[in-house]
């Protein structure tokens, strides 16, 4: 082969690589026109599967192109959906909702049995649903979900058209919460079946039931967008008529395209918090989900006192912490349970329930508590496994905790920093002396939290246990279940037993810090999941 | 070369089977589930779960069912997008990758070749100087820090270019040239050694005397026989393209594969980490395979003919 045939061979790989960059798919970053908004998501969709989700983007899609019973309509507030009213009776246990005229937004209606269909799919096993869980306290749900009785038998049933009644376990109060959740929104039997193992796969196999329909989507697209849907019972007060969305995952690509005039709303990360805190159009939204310290009483009989629990707690700076070290958005820690998540008469249950003392910085004090449980125990030295996520934000809060319990007599700490699958593993199996663990709420309900740490529930990694705490939750659950005052008052107890004891040391609360366009107006924030809702978006 | 090329073929299937089947058993040990919502999961429904995907059959039943799905051309459906077949994940990906990897790598070596070659000749002068400061940078400038730099001065602030994203030709400048510095440098530095060394040679000194023109003698001499060398690196070039096309897709939000297999992992999508595997595998043996062949091409010394 001569040279001559190297140029051409040169030329033709030149040609073939743009013949194939014209061959790219196209409609990615649409440009900035006013009456659309232009969103940016750091994932893609995985499923539209009403039964699939479990993931925070595709639960808020859901929530935009779909429609529950009732809808949230800010901060542990719901509103009507497809449900107008409901009544619960029976001791709270049978919960009956009236159901408006309403269509799929291929023109046929929402009955209620679409919600019976949604749910007895998601319980039934062959499913998969990692969800399921979440309808235990339907009558049946938990021997459905285990194979052990057919799905038909599930505690919900259409009377007529318009007429769903629940049949509950046990009394729930935060059952209107839950019918707001994606995962118990209708579905439409004929189109599941006809789509079959498609179905939440692509755009064109989905109905809508909500404010907007999925449009050019599927689950490996890194653009789509979202439409005003005209048969929405209340597509009046729709006002945007199209969303846009793109993948972005790195957070410097997110802020230079919002910087680029390409998208209209990013999220920021720890270090653009620190740059954009100031500027216009940053936003910073507590989400309700608590990380906190577990000290494992299995392991080490030390944490079985009180005061080496209160030390270890004491030795750390949370508002420090939360400033200097994190300074991303996070949130000094009121507590266990989420602050800004729930209210009641105007009080948020994290300033009813707080007791300042368990997230108060003191050393003196710890060392001096520390002391005294060391002489209790008759141990001298203490080498503590300190198990954490392996994220950065993760490490830095491993080497400042590390820093301050060591300054306790006897303590040293070697830092774990795990991937989170492997995290998880060794908190479940109990291989750890203290760890970090986070929480994010599934319904703004502060049993959410307070159910964990009860004395048997597999989430208690530490093994913290107090009668009184198991004793207040029950009573939330059962006899004061359908007396509101009392129940929110076992709840505050509860949450002041557990923090009085210090069965956990809480050191943040997550925020999502945000930066939004300042024509764009009227996107609602809600602390749990969807946590975004655009139904009463609109651009000035 | 048929009986050649059927050799490397059978070598091929072989390294694919023996990876496919590390990379299973090693997958099997990561601690986790492939459930996203793990955290949350009762143990019960999570048994229950893993018994209906299969997942509590004992690992090397589960390796039987993959590979007898795998010879039906089947590689499974991805866990972390449900219902989504890996084969539509990697296939509606795939030609992305290929094609950023694909241009990156012409324009850097061909470039690296003008380059280098250009370097060699002028040796000594200002142009060589600043041909070599060109690659000693190329070589040392991940490309991901080179991705951030792009996009920020050239997309953010003239406008010039896209910041992100995928669409016309335009959206794959800026990746191509992140990802075209490191094979870039490497060929001109490569290029540039050889090619000194080629010109310094005793058939150059001979052509020289034949009376051929200095062009003649670089064109018809001097290039050809500097190239060799070069193709061995092309292989270990396509490979870091590879690794760096994981990094540079996520700065640039480009739809490739790169970055499907890092969340695989992260999440024990397990079928998919196996599809991705066998692919990044298989583009690798053909590289290499494609590598070998131009060798006999360009260098008539080797013959693929004569290696049994």
């Amino acid at each position: 082969m001569k040279w001559n045939s190297f140029a051409k061979l040169g030329g033709v790989a030149a040609f073939a690589a743009l013949v194939l960059a014209g061959c790219g798919s196209s409609n990615s970053f649409n440009g900035g026109s006013s009456k659309t908004l232009n969103w940016s998501i750091s994932t893609e969709l995985p499923t539209m599967d009403i039964s699939k989700s479990t993931d925070l983007y595709s639960g808020q899609t859901i929530n935009a192109t779909g429609e529950g019973l009732l809808r949230y309509t800010g901060n542990s507030k719901v509103g009507p959906g497809v449900a107008t009213s409901y009544k619960v009776s029976n001791g709270g246990k049978t919960w009956t909702f009236n159901l408006r005229k309403s269509q799929w937004s291929n023109g046929t209606p929402v009955t209620a049995n679409d919600f019976v269909y949604s749910w007895q799919r998601t319980v039934t096993p062959k499913t998969a649903s990692q969800y399921a869980y979440i309808f235990a306290n339907i009558q049946n749900a938990a021997q459905i979900s285990a194979g052990k009785m057919a799905p038909s038998k599930l505690g919900v049933k259409a009377s007529g058209n318009n007429k769903l009644v629940v049949n509950l376990v046990k009394p729930q109060s935060y059952f209107k919460y839950m019918v707001a959740m994606s995962t118990f929104f209708p579905m439409n039997k004929a189109q599941v079946t006809k789509e079959g193992s498609k179905y939440g796969t692509n755009d064109a196999s989905l109905l809508s039931n909500g404010p907007y329909v999925l449009k050019n989507w599927n689950s490996t697209k890194d653009s789509w967008y979202l439409s005003k849907n005209p048969k929405y019972w209340n597509a009046k007060n729709v006002k945007l008529s199209k969303i846009n969305f793109t993948v972005i995952k790195d957070p410097s690509t997110a802020l230079n395209s919002y910087n680029g005039n390409k998208i209209d709303y990013t999220t920021l990360n720890g270090v653009q918090v620190k740059q954009y805190k100031n500027k216009p159009g940053f936003e910073n939204h507590a989400e309700a989900s608590t990380f906190y310290m577990v000290m494992n009483q299995k392991k080490d009989p030390i944490f079985k006192s009180a005061d080496a629990r209160k030390a270890i707690s004491l030795a750390i700076d949370k508002h420090h912490l939360v400033n200097t070290v994190l300074a991303d958005g996070s949130l000094f820690p009121k507590g266990f349970v989420a602050s800004q998540m729930i209210t009641k008469n105007g009080t948020d249950f994290a300033d009813a329930a707080s007791v300042p003392e368990a997230v108060s910085y003191n050393m003196k004090q710890a060392k001096a508590l520390w002391a005294k449980a060391e002489k209790a125990t008759g141990q001298k030295s203490f080498n503590f496994n300190y198990v954490a996520d392996d994220t950065t934000t993760s490490k830095n809060i491993s080497q400042y905790v590390q820093n301050q319990l060591e300054q306790l007599p006897g303590v040293k700490v070697n830092n774990q920093n795990l991937p989170f699958a492997n995290r998880l593993n060794r908190q479940t199996k109990g291989q750890f002396d203290i760890t970090v663990a986070g929480w994010i709420a599934d319904y703004p309900d502060p049993s959410d939290f307070l159910d964990l740490m009860t004395s048997k529930n597999s989430y208690n990694y530490g093994h913290w246990s107090n009668a009184q705490y198991d004793a207040l939750v029950k009573k939330s659950e059962s006899t004061d279940a359908n007396n509101e005052a009392a129940r929110w008052s076992d709840m505050v107890q509860a949450e002041k037993v557990l923090m009085k004891d210090q069965g956990v040391v809480p050191l943040y609360q997550q925020s999502l810090a945000t930066l939004t366009r300042s024509n764009v107006k009227g996107v609602l924030f809600i602390p749990t999941s969807p946590e975004i809702d655009w139904t009463s978006a609109y651009m000035k | 070369m048929v009986k050649y090329l059927a050799k490397r073929i059978f070598y091929i299937i072989l390294t694919l089977f023996i990876v496919a089947t590390v990379t299973f058993f090693l997958m099997k040990i990561m601690p986790g589930t492939p459930f996203a919502n793990q955290q949350k999961l009762p143990p019960a429904q999570q048994a229950q779960l893993a018994a209906q995907y299969g997942l509590n059959k004992p690992v090397w039943e589960q390796y039987l069912l993959y590979l007898v799905g795998l010879l039906h051309g089947n590689f499974g459906v991805s866990y972390q997008f449900s219902n989504q077949p890996v084969s539509y994940l990697i296939g509606s990906r795939i030609w992305v990758s290929i094609q950023l990897g694909a241009e990156a790598m012409v324009v850097g070596v061909l470039l690296g070749l003008i380059i280098g070659a250009i370097g060699a000749i002028r040796a000594g002068s200002w142009v060589d100087t600043s041909a070599t400061i060109v690659s000693i940078l190329g070589v040392s400038i991940p490309s991901f820090v080179l991705a951030v730099l792009l996009q920020v001065y050239i997309g953010l602030d003239t406008r010039i270019l896209p910041i992100a994203g995928w669409g016309g030709f335009e959206y794959t400048i800026l990746p191509m040239l992140a990802l075209a510095a490191q094979p870039l440098a490497e060929t001109a530095r490569f290029m540039r050694t050889e090619m000194v060394d080629v010109l310094n040679s005793d058939y150059i000194e001979l052509a020289k005397a034949k009376g051929l023109s200095k062009y003649g003698v670089i064109y018809h001499h001097a290039l050809r026989n500097s190239l060799i060398p070069i193709v061995t690196i092309v292989g270990p070039l396509a490979v870091n393209i590879m690794t760096g096309s994981m990094v540079v897709e996520n700065i640039f939000s480009i739809p490739g594969i790169g970055d499907q297999f890092v969340k695989s992992i992260m999440t024990n999508d397990y079928p998919t980490i196996m599809g991705l595997t066998i692919v990044y595998c298989l583009m690798l043996c053909v590289v290499l395979l494609i590598t070998d062949i131009l060798y006999g091409i360009i260098d008539p010394r080797i013959r693929i003919t004569d290696s049994k």
